[in-house]
């Protein structure tokens, strides 16, 4: 039952070059670019890309310099974002945002994106990599990350949590329902199911 | 016709909430024919109609009073419940004209509003409220201008930004809800917010209907009926509170299943706004019990027709599987299988 029919969950296509931009950003939570994300004839060499090392040693970069082909590092997504919102605060028309990842740091991006100004049309996102999703809870607002099982113990709250396959681009999550509300402590067995 | 209201109703705990006979009779009976299947269902919202529910723009009932304090009670454990993202101000004061406007067209012997340039005076009596405010001073209100004509009607409304030849839910007051969160949902396009609505995607229901929408007039308001179920006359069935409601769902017994199920409809109306260009989404509910429903002869033989009759996805969806044959088996008794007139009006006069 991974597709419980909802339409709200995005689709992705293999990520490809809108030759409509006049720089071309990508940012992805890892060290590489994944290649299974790409569309044929993708040339990395088009982007600025930027990149997560996860290395609290990695020394500082400035991030004004913006020429494609740049490969530019940081310590963690949260110094990537930082990073971001004030490269775009300073953008101008025809800046193009691309991510590639799992669906959490993808819809963390178009937050960031969104805030800035972007519209929808000036970023495209590819999922890659885990399937593991984060969780809002419904009833309590926390949030669980890297949940990867059909039922997950609130972190929050406690309660346990039917994941819904309803997402919010706002949140960046999937919703999380409590699964015994009617009869309490009648729990299904949790199955993996996003591995 | 005087409103008597009802204040000390309650919707929670004690549930004292009934409808009085003229309320049964208003009733916005949401089964046109014997067979329910979601459909866009959409019709111009005009004066008049079937029941008396359909004779103002915003209807106004004996639980008026009641349903104002619940609705503060709801704000009061979670003010979240009314959000309006920051690009929706033109939309909040559009929303707060409409309503006031409205109310006191078509109810001057309880609501005024008058004007003098930007400082308008509104008077709202069965609340003892009166209020001089400049018209797009959001300052000049004691909250913001959607939240504060919203906490004076009754049923939840969303405001829809329109752009990319789409709707977003930017905005709302939800307290009312039949299990959607605006918390959630506050920011989807029209197709993400109705996302787990089964069924329809594939009958083109939501397609349909957004196109339709985004060709909606001022001026020209429009209306559907939409309905579920309920155990207890309670307003609140929020996924937020799930967990505090949902346990009802296993109280249901043949003895109790007339008085405690309760039909929920809901009387949804769009309106254009004329400055902001969004779409104003009333969503009004109505609750009246089985037993309630069934003084009606031609209301409880159509109901036990459609819920005997209903799709197994729509009955999972709408959370009814605990009960619905208990339902069914309480009304089956007193259905003869008789044709019976199409629409939703009642066919009585009086009861």
């Amino acid at each position: 039952m991974t597709d419980q029919g909802i339409k709200s969950r995005p689709r992705y296509q293999p990520l490809e070059i809108d030759p409509a931009g006049r720089h071309h950003l990508l940012v992805v939570p890892s060290e590489d670019v994944p290649s299974d994300a790409v569309a044929e004839g993708f040339a990395p060499s088009a982007f600025e890309v930027w990149t997560v090392v996860r290395k609290s040693a990695l020394p500082p970069s400035a991030i004004t310099e913006e020429a494609a082909g740049t490969v530019r590092a940081f310590r963690s997504p949260a110094h990537l974002f930082s990073a971001l919102e004030e490269r775009l605060a300073r953008e101008t028309m025809g800046l193009r945002l691309y991510a590639v990842g799992p669906e959490d740091f993808l819809w963390d991006v178009y937050g960031v994106g969104e805030k800035a100004g972007l519209s929808p049309q000036e970023m495209r996102f590819t999922h890659s990599g885990t399937k593991a999703r984060r969780i809002f809870c419904v009833h309590c607002r926390a949030v669980t990350e890297k949940v990867t099982t059909s039922i997950v113990t609130c972190s929050g709250c406690g309660a346990s949590l039917f994941v819904r396959d309803h997402f919010s681009r706002r949140l960046s999550a999937f919703m999380g329902v409590q699964v015994d509300a009617e009869a309490p402590g009648d729990v299904p067995a949790a199955e993996e199911l996003y591995a | 016709m005087t409103l008597q209201f009802k204040p000390d109703e309650t919707f929670r705990k004690d549930f004292t909430y009934r409808n009085s006979d003229a309320g049964i009779l208003r009733f916005p009976f949401p089964f046109p024919e014997d067979e329910y299947m979601y459909s866009v269902n959409i019709e111009p919202h005009v004066r008049g109609g079937p029941t008396a529910a359909f004779q103002a723009a915003f209807d106004v009932d004996e639980h008026y009073v009641a349903e104002c304090r619940e609705r503060a009670l709801v704000l009061a454990e979670d003010p979240k419940r009314c959000q309006v993202l920051p690009h929706m101000e033109l939309a909040q004061w559009d929303t707060l004209e409409l309503i006031m406007e409205s109310l006191a067209a078509d109810y001057p012997d309880l609501f005024s509003l008058s004007k003098d340039g930007d400082l308008w005076t509104w008077v709202n009596k069965p609340l003892s409220i009166q209020q001089t405010f400049t018209f797009g001073k959001a300052d000049t209100l004691p909250c913001p201008p959607f939240e504060y004509i919203t906490r004076q009607a009754q049923g939840d409304f969303t405001l829809q930004d329109q752009r990319e030849d789409n709707l977003y839910v930017d905005g709302g007051m939800v307290t009312t809800q039949a299990d959607w969160s605006l918390e959630f949902d506050i920011g989807m396009s029209f197709h993400e917010w109705h996302g787990p609505v089964p069924l329809a995607h594939e009958k083109g229901v939501f397609d349909r209907a957004l196109k339709y929408l985004l060709r909606l007039q001022y001026g020209q308001p429009v209306r559907r009926l939409n309905w579920t179920m309920t155990i207890n006359p309670r307003l609140d069935t929020s996924p937020e509170n799930y967990p505090v409601w949902g346990p009802d769902r296993t109280t249901i017994t043949p003895e109790n299943v007339a008085e405690k199920v309760h039909l929920r409809v809901e009387l949804q109306t769009l309106f254009r706004l004329p400055r902001s260009n969004a779409i104003l989404f009333g969503i009004r509910c109505y609750l009246a019990s089985v037993a309630e429903l069934s003084r009606v002869p031609k209301w409880r033989k159509r109901l036990h027709r459609v819920l005997r009759d209903l799709h197994p996805a729509i009955q999972e969806y709408k959370g009814l599987p605990r009960y619905r044959q208990m339902v069914i088996d309480t009304l089956a008794p007193f259905d003869d299988g008789a044709p019976l007139s199409k629409g939703i009006q009642s066919d009585l006069t009086a009861l």
